[in-house]
């Protein structure tokens, strides 16, 4: 496994930039489009008929009846306000943001981590690293939450085994599902676990591009490794993180298959609902196919809400 | 719109005709597997969906063998739905002409659902055909809509109590005769804990548990919905539910240390001493068993035992890989939990329902293959198989062991959870089993009741 | 003396890494294991860190229970249908966004990126309806259509950085020397891509790989993928006993195809996703 960089550009910021091609001017106008045709095909085909139903759907009155064949009433906006003004709505609203932000933040920052260590071990401690990483990152995510859910489990759990070992006598047959606090707490645990290896060859990617001559440099003028890291390697390593972070709070806002396996083995899925399981099980649980088409657009508007700014700034600094 | 078309099929065309030339080996299109679609051997098909794996391979084979005899150039394919995907593969299926299953096994629970909103055919005109008032009764109508019927039952299953003899022999515990004794010999046990075992448990109940947590308040007379002129209501805060849910707590605080959130997910683990016997070099460090009575449904029996060590000094599996065990008279029993009377209680009781999609293109072949599903022989073969037939009639052929003897005894007082439109909602949602493990965390009764009430009666009307 | 302060600097983050490489694969290490062990020893109340006195029996029951080769088929093949469409759309997509300004790029970006937060629960039976109406039911291309979409737009964001870190420059140099342009797009900007293409590539992979309630959906009767064998295993083996050990081989099986198709892209992912994986 080897570590070769292409010729690649000087700072990423340089490779977000587009090249531009003014002097081949109006001959090659039509060609971007028919680049991107197959791309905006494919996402036609199997986006525009879904999309467009549950956006439909989600003004009317849709359960199973409709579904086998009653007719469907407009309802309007019924939905939607039954949605906010449902207080549960915006308990979940909030839990998934916090969830969001701390296990996004939490993935970048051991993720960075990580891939600064890899920057500083030799050759063949950073190759272990690296294929420890890539086996974890190759589980498949069903496997994965069967082998953490069994590592968790209250009566022959692994992690409880340990506790008790290292003499917490209390953990014997302790439940970490059952609090929703703990419950998070294991997620963080599986979701930051899985999350961290695309994050830190992201990274390290970055940092690679940090030459040492720059930072010898520094450090020939004088900057301590706490300068030479928060002045030199991460302004040029800056927009990696900026998209590694959007891209996790996007992924992580929309968390669901880890949280549903969860909720399967323990814990009351009241206490412990996300957005995904949320409109899972009030929506499509409960065969309130509209109800759930509404949120789905519901929490669409406030993802694209929040990221708002953060895209913004991404624009403005021509990072996209 | 059309241009979107144009293009769908044009991207369909290509990926097709990369799949054909040899890109993509293996891609083969399966045909739709229902609208008695041609079969390889030319015959037509009709497609039967079952859930899980209770109704076992001999069972599938008699209908097979019989559908084909009956039914001349016709064969019956037989599907299995793993019970946590019947719903939303129903939800999409079964409204599909082209795609539906002809005949379906579904939950009895979910069965209201289902007919409710016209999933099914009518079969009231073969009602009385397929054994009419000798089929399970509770089971026929949550089946029912209106006095039609959709769905009839297809085998029932119960809950008994399975109790470690040994354990309660050396507590010094009777068996108990009323649903009091049972209560208290249970808390009693936990206080003894005559094997001294760590967090050990007289009577194991998951807190969440509540489809076998329900039977206390069925015991006291209680419900949790009655039907109010048109309307369902949730009717947790009734003095009879209230008065079972106590009993239920004073067990889940003074005798269960099961997790509270635990649901009914394999009690058995608890009951069997596991370990004891696996140690290879006979140093026992450690046990599994950690309860001294457990509540299940009828199969579980086959897993809890002593495990059969084969000569190579292992456990010895079946075909399926599981470890069989020996029932051990000596140290396992099983009775039906007693109800105030001293007579069984009712408890929830297991099982499916069956019925045709109201959308097959083969109502005759279906029709048939139900006429073979509530035959005299296939009937007492489900009772061979240990699962409660649906006619009354052939309720002998369970047998006359103690398992038989429990499950019947159990079964005749036994319940359904409520026939109302919106059932599946309430399931859904997850209020019971959050209610349930509320009030083992030792909540106040009164106040979660009322809480949980005005919550689930806005599901329950669907 | 700064000299010997680096060493135990060195020693000490290689300390440090190893640890970390230890604890991230040991769920990894511990379903593997696992899968070698009876039930009985896993089931004790002490674990079992090492597969000593394990046998293969796990596994030969898994594969007894029929479907795994069936399943491993049809995974395999919308896998590779998934990655190969995934990565030429995408590529075209990405080459497009970097190396034009069109009128609309914008656009494109943006949606590609507001896609990607569109909760995917409530969408299956319109789905279904869909692929029912294409006739592409129980087929490998209807779930095919459904994952390429979803995978294209991660993929187009990727690919970008790559294509905007290959020198427009070269391949014109490239074509000052004689080549034509297809020529000097295959000679020169193709192999430079490459690492690209594979990290893009692993990451189509792993989700077409991992995906079960599209696939759930749109396939019936026997037709499986393997999360959905998985999962029906683990389904069926919670109705009675559970058993660890199958289980685990269960999920080890599912997970040996990816680590097989890691080790085969191996040097060019690292070299890739090192070379600028999402430099936006």
């Amino acid at each position: 496994m080897t570590t070769i960089t292409p010729p690649a550009p000087a700072t990423a910021a340089d490779a977000a930039r587009p090249a531009r091609r003014t002097t081949r001017g109006r001959r090659w106008a039509w060609a971007p489009y028919l680049l991107i045709a197959p791309a905006v095909g494919i996402l036609l085909v199997a986006l525009a008929y879904p999309v467009g139903w549950q956006f439909l759907t989600s003004f009317k009155e849709f359960g199973l009846a409709q579904q086998f064949g009653a007719e469907a009433e407009f309802t309007g906006i019924d939905n939607y306000i039954k949605i906010v003004t449902t207080s549960e709505t915006w308990l979940v609203v909030v839990r998934s943001v916090a969830f969001c932000l701390v296990n996004a933040f939490l993935t970048v920052a051991v993720g960075t981590g990580l891939a600064l260590l890899m920057n500083a071990v030799p050759k063949a401690v950073r190759l272990i690293l690296q294929i420890c990483l890539l086996l974890a990152w190759a589980m498949p995510v069903v496997a994965v939450m069967t082998v953490w859910n069994w590592l968790f489990d209250w009566n022959h759990g692994t992690v409880n085994w340990l506790a008790i070992q290292l003499g917490a006598e209390q953990y014997w047959h302790h439940n970490w599902l059952e609090s929703p606090l703990s419950f998070y707490a294991v997620a963080t645990v599986i979701i930051v676990w899985m999350s961290v290896p695309f994050v830190a060859f992201s990274v390290y990617a970055g940092l690679t591009q940090v030459s040492g001559e720059v930072l010898e440099a520094a450090q020939l003028d004088g900057a301590n490794w706490w300068q030479r890291f928060t002045r030199v390697i991460m302004p040029l390593v800056r927009p990696v993180l900026m998209i590694v972070l959007l891209l996790q709070i996007i992924w992580d806002l929309r968390v669901f298959t880890q949280i549903r396996m969860l909720q399967d083995r323990g814990s009351f899925p009241n206490q412990t609902d996300l957005l995904g399981t949320y409109i899972y099980r009030e929506g499509v649980g409960a065969n309130q196919f509209g109800m759930a088409a509404a949120m789905s657009v519901f929490v669409l508007i406030i993802t694209v809400i929040a990221a708002w700014p953060y895209v913004r700034s991404l624009i403005k600094q021509e990072a996209i | 719109m059309k241009k979107l078309t144009g293009l769908a099929a044009l991207m369909t065309a290509a990926a097709l005709a990369l799949s054909g030339c040899g890109l993509t080996p293996g891609a083969e299109t399966k045909s739709g597997n229902g609208g008695g679609k041609a079969a390889a051997n030319g015959d037509k098909e009709l497609t039967l969906w079952l859930a899980g794996n209770d109704t076992n391979d001999d069972l599938r084979k008699y209908l097979a063998d019989q559908f084909q005899q009956e039914n001349a150039g016709w064969t019956l394919k037989i599907e299995t739905i793993d019970w946590g995907d019947l719903v939303p593969k129903l939800s999409t299926a079964m409204p599909d002409a082209k795609n539906t299953p002809d005949v379906v096994e579904v939950g009895n629970t979910q069965s209201p659902t289902f007919t409710n909103v016209g999933a099914f055919m009518d079969v009231t005109d073969m009602y009385e055909e397929l054994g009419g008032g000798d089929l399970l009764q509770s089971f026929v109508e949550v089946g029912a809509v209106d006095g039609k019927n959709y769905t009839l039952p297809y085998y029932f299953g119960s809950r008994y109590m399975f109790y470690r003899v040994d354990v309660w022999q050396e507590a010094g515990v009777a068996l108990p005769k009323t649903l009091d004794e049972f209560n208290a010999a249970v808390v009693t046990l936990t206080e003894k804990n005559p094997r001294a075992i760590k967090d050990f448990s007289g009577f194991f109940l998951g807190g969440a548990d509540w489809r076998n947590g329900i039977s206390w308040v069925f015991a006291n007379g209680g419900e949790i919905a009655k039907k109010e002129g048109n309307e369902w209501v949730s009717t947790l805060s009734d003095p009879n539910t209230v008065k079972g849910l106590q009993q239920l707590q004073t067990i889940d605080l003074k005798a269960s240390m099961a997790p509270v959130d635990a649901k009914d997910q394999s009690p058995w683990l608890y009951i069997n001493d596991t370990d004891e016997a696996a140690e290879e070099d006979e140093s026992v460090t450690s046990t599994a068993l950690n309860a001294a009575t457990i509540m299940a449904p009828g199969w579980a029996h086959w897993s809890i035992g002593d495990p059969v060590i084969g000569e190579d000094g292992q456990p010895q599996r079946n075909d399926g890989g599981v470890i069989v065990r020996e029932w051990n008279p000596a140290k396992f029993g099983v009775f039906p939990l007693p109800g105030n009377d001293g007579n069984p209680a009712p408890v929830f009781a297991g099982g499916s329902n069956i019925g045709i999609s109201a959308k097959t293109q083969n109502p005759e072949q279906a029709k048939s293959l139900l006429r073979i599903i509530f035959s005299e022989e296939y009937q007492k073969l489900l009772g061979g198989a240990g699962l409660g037939p649906a006619n009354s009639q052939f309720v002998d052929s369970l047998g006359t062991d103690e398992f038989a003897k429990a499950l019947i005894d159990s079964a005749l007082n036994s319940k359904l959870t409520p026939a109302a439109p919106g059932w599946a909602a309430v399931e859904a949602s997850g209020y019971l089993e959050e209610f349930f493990g509320k009030v083992a965390q030792g909540e106040d009764i009164a106040a979660l009741a009322k809480e949980y009430d005005a919550k689930i009666t806005p599901l329950l009307n669907g | 003396m700064a000299g010997w302060i680096r060493r135990a600097g060195r020693i000490a983050a290689s300390a440090g890494a190893l640890a970390v490489a230890l604890i991230w694969v040991f769920p990894v290490y511990w379903m593997i294991n696992s899968a070698f062990l009876p039930n009985t020893k896993l089931t004790a109340s002490a674990p079992t860190f090492l597969p000593f006195g394990g046998s293969l029996t796990n596994f030969k029951l898994v594969l007894s229970k029929g479907d795994f080769g069936a399943a491993l088929k049809m995974s395999l093949v919308i896998t590779l249908i998934t990655v190969f469409f995934t990565l030429l759309f995408a590529f075209l997509a990405a080459l497009a966004i970097s190396r034009y300004k069109f009128r609309g790029r914008k656009s494109f970006v943006l949606a590609v990126l507001f896609i990607q937060m569109l909760p995917a629960e409530g969408l299956f039976l319109a789905q279904y309806s869909m692929i029912r109406s294409l006739n592409l039911l129980n087929t490998v291309i209807g779930v095919s259509i459904i994952y390429v979409a979803a995978v294209v737009p991660f993929t187009v964001w990727m690919l970008r950085g790559f294509v905007a870190g290959i020198p427009a420059d070269l391949e014109e140099a490239a074509m000052v020397d004689g080549l034509s342009r297809t020529g000097a797009f295959f000679r020169i900007t193709f192999p430079l891509l490459a690492p690209g293409l594979v990290a893009s590539g692993v990451y189509a992979f792993l989700q077409a790989w991992n995906e079960f309630t599209v696939a759930l959906v749109l396939l019936q009767g026997d037709t499986k993928t393997l999360p959905l064998w998985l999962r029906g295993f683990i389904q069926q083996s919670s109705q009675h006993e559970i058993d660890w050990g199958q289980v685990m081989a269960a999920s080890t099986l599912v997970a040996v195809p990816v680590i097989v198709f890691f080790v085969l892209v191996q040097g060019r992912m690292t070299s890739g996703l090192v070379a600028g994986a999402v430099k936006g």
